[in-house]
């Protein structure tokens, strides 16, 4: 009897010790592929939450409490799924962020959806993410629209002055890896420019594990295309440059639509004399006007301190942006649960250009960051630089003579 | 008229693209009968033993065959004896295709780990300069890996039907048992095959290397492919696949350009499926009877 006593005191003592503890930290899950395929870019991912959860700790947390963030691993769907699950009910996170692929995503935010936790998608842009109706999930990054819509803005606006020609006189060209990711891509650089009266004259996919574009290569060349508009991965992106250099294809103008054209590797394969003045729509890069991404200087600093080396892509930049927006939301309410979380993100309203990534934040339709938009980049020397728009860019967009 | 000749040239080196990496799995799946799916990834770590001998020694990427080839031909010795031959004791051929799915599984991720998932570009050393015939413009490097391919393939067929040992092979893949009655030492004749087969595919690697950006997914790229050519040339003919390699370049080159880049894949295996409905044992393979294989 005496022995149970001791034991239910033990027991409660402990219980209380645990609850305090947990009254410390706030929990959340970082939801991305750390290991397999995706692995470099998830884990690029995740390093800009983590410095946004560093910042936020050192200026004394959420709600004066310390964040703790709790690592998943989406090596694929299922995992993304069992990952999401673990983090939920096992590690009770308030919330969670993540995933830059949209897949994982998607499968993720299922779960989060049907246990009422708040999910953040930071990095993934299929339209698929957001057009599901969920109710907990909110994406602060801009999508595969914004990418189909910005090429065209850049068509009308920027490239056919620059060749000398009226927009609806240039001839279109729309190729694109026949996944999901280049599909929808392509998919809205078709609806945008049809919007646009521009001409498309033709439109084709491929699989992105393709050997040959010699083929697609003369087709273009046959048909004449001024400007192509590629959405592709690393090695189909080096085989159409590679193989339209070699065929003597020079187009006006070729759009990538992020993947394999935001990538340092791509200009350093394809050669940098060949790849000069191929512009990208992608995610806010790095060599951008700072006056429009305040803070991106801060950001490189810290990333470089923590990880020793430079940021490898945009994808940290933007994860950290949109984590530390949020986060930094959270100090307008009280508590954790998943009602005052969504109300607070609710609430956010950021204008463009004071954030380190240039576009503003509204949840709007689909809980769709509203002002979330894509930059046009360029490749010049060997460098991808900003050149669209014009208060984000730091060099004019430049033209074959 | 010119671009038909281009779009023929573009498809006749896609063609020796396909012979070449398939040379090494005509001996190992067409002639012994191993399926071996990691056939890809041997290619993949030879891509990236050429790129590291290339970039680290500034040596001329052909000059990496010295390293590759025998480091292959000991890969595919290894895989033989530590995987397939234990596996040929379990008397069903189905565990060999779980086993080099495996393999494969395990080499590309192993190949992450070590590499990382960026593209590794081995300096081309003018292997893409054009070379120009009339309307006709290709690369150097296209040309030496048609040309390569040719001689590997009738250098093999020189092989197995002139040597002693190439007839010990044949008689292994005919009838294991009556092999091993005749004094054959079937377990050594194996061992060699899949040696020979490999380091095939490490001449293949030091060719292909320098043309296409390696990554640890890049044998996926080629090993279906590789597949299909074997058998649609008929399993256990090597000249067949020679020619069924040229025939899937040339389909799919016309079809990409003539058809539309999206169903360039349709047409290839349109064909092919079409080919074993009408010639079930391939376009140059005998009849295929697999009574006297033995178990």
């Amino acid at each position: 009897m005496r022995h149970a006593v001791v034991t239910r005191t033990a027991v409660a003592v402990l219980l209380g010790l645990a609850a305090t503890a947990a009254e410390a930290d706030v929990r959340f899950g970082a939801l991305y592929p750390f290991s397999g395929q995706l692995a470099l870019l998830g884990e690029e991912s995740a390093r800009g939450l983590e410095i946004a959860v560093d910042e936020i700790n050192a200026a004394g947390g959420v709600q004066g409490e310390k964040v703790v963030l709790v690592r998943g691993d989406a090596v694929d769907n299922n995992q993304a799924i069992g990952e999401a699950r673990r983090l939920i009910s096992l590690e009770r996170v308030a919330a969670i962020f993540g995933s830059y692929s949209s897949a994982r995503s998607i499968a993720a935010s299922q779960v989060a959806e049907l246990s009422g936790v708040p999910y953040f998608e930071l990095g993934a842009v299929a339209d698929e993410v957001t057009g599901r109706g969920l109710k907990f999930l909110y994406r602060t990054n801009p999508t595969a629209e914004d990418m189909g819509k910005l090429a065209v803005e850049m068509i009308v606006g920027k490239v056919a002055a620059g060749l000398g020609k009226k927009p609806d006189e240039l001839k279109i060209g729309i190729i694109y890896e026949d996944s999901s990711y280049g599909t929808s891509v392509a998919g809205h650089q078709k609806k945008f420019a049809a919007g646009a009266k521009l001409n498309v004259v033709t439109a084709q996919g491929y699989p992105a594990a393709t050997l040959d574009m010699s083929s697609l290569v003369l087709d273009l060349k046959r048909r004449g295309v001024d400007v192509v508009l590629q959405t592709s991965y690393l090695n189909d992106s080096v085989l159409f440059l590679q193989q339209a250099n070699e065929a003597g294809f020079k187009p006006g103008a070729i759009i990538g639509g992020g993947g394999g054209y935001s990538m340092q590797p791509t200009a350093d394969a394809v050669g940098h004399g060949i790849i000069e003045g191929v512009l990208d729509t992608d995610f806010t890069q790095f060599l951008v006007n700072t006056r429009y991404t305040p803070g991106i200087e801060g950001f490189v600093d810290a990333y470089r301190k923590k990880y020793n080396g430079s940021p490898r892509s945009g994808h940290s930049l933007n994860n950290y942006v949109g984590a530390k927006i949020i986060l930094q939301e959270l100090n307008t309410v009280k508590g954790f649960t998943p009602d005052t979380i969504t109300r607070a993100v609710k609430g956010i309203d950021v204008k463009p250009g004071v954030t380190a990534v240039g576009y503003g934040f509204k949840f709007g339709a689909n809980n769709q960051n509203e002002r979330a938009a894509m930059m046009g980049m360029q490749w010049q020397n060997g460098k991808l630089v900003t050149v669209y728009p014009d208060e984000a860019a730091v060099a004019p967009m430049q033209f074959r003579k | 008229m010119d671009i038909l000749l281009q779009v023929l040239a573009n498809g006749l080196m896609l063609g020796g693209l396909f012979a070449i990496v398939s040379v090494g799995l005509t001996l190992i799946f067409g002639i012994v009968k191993v399926v071996n799916f990691a056939h890809g990834e041997f290619l993949m770590l030879g891509m990236y033993g050429t790129y590291l001998v290339t970039t680290g020694l500034g040596l001329h990427p052909f000059v990496a065959v010295i390293a590759v080839v025998p480091a292959l031909f000991v890969l595919g010795v290894l895989t033989q004896r530590l995987l397939i031959q234990p596996l040929m004791a379990a008397g069903d051929d189905h565990i060999q295709i779980f086993a080099t799915v495996g393999l494969s599984t395990a080499l590309i991720n192993l190949a992450l780990l070590a590499f990382g998932a960026d593209i590794a570009n081995t300096p081309p050393h003018g292997l893409r300069a054009p070379v120009v015939i009339g309307p006709v413009r290709v690369l150097a490097g296209q040309v030496v890996i048609l040309a390569a391919a040719a001689v590997l393939v009738a250098g093999l067929q020189l092989f197995l039907s002139r040597t002693q040992t190439g007839r010990a092979i044949r008689a292994v893949a005919q009838n294991r048992a009556a092999a091993e009655l005749m004094g054959i030492d079937v377990g050594r004749i194996y061992a060699l095959t899949f040696g020979i087969g490999a380091a095939c595919v490490g001449v293949a690697a030091v060719l292909v290397a320098p043309l296409y950006p390696t990554s640890p997914t890049s044998g996926t790229y080629f090993v279906l492919t590789a597949f299909v050519v074997v058998v649609l040339g008929g399993l256990g003919s090597i000249g067949g696949a020679f020619g069924g390699a040229i025939l899937i370049g040339l389909i799919d080159s016309l079809a990409g350009f003539y058809v539309g880049s999206d169903l360039r894949e349709v047409a290839v295996f349109g064909v092919f499926l079409l080919i074993l409905i009408l010639r079930p044992s391939g376009l140059f393979g005998a009849r295929l009877t697999l009574a006297h294989v033995s178990p």
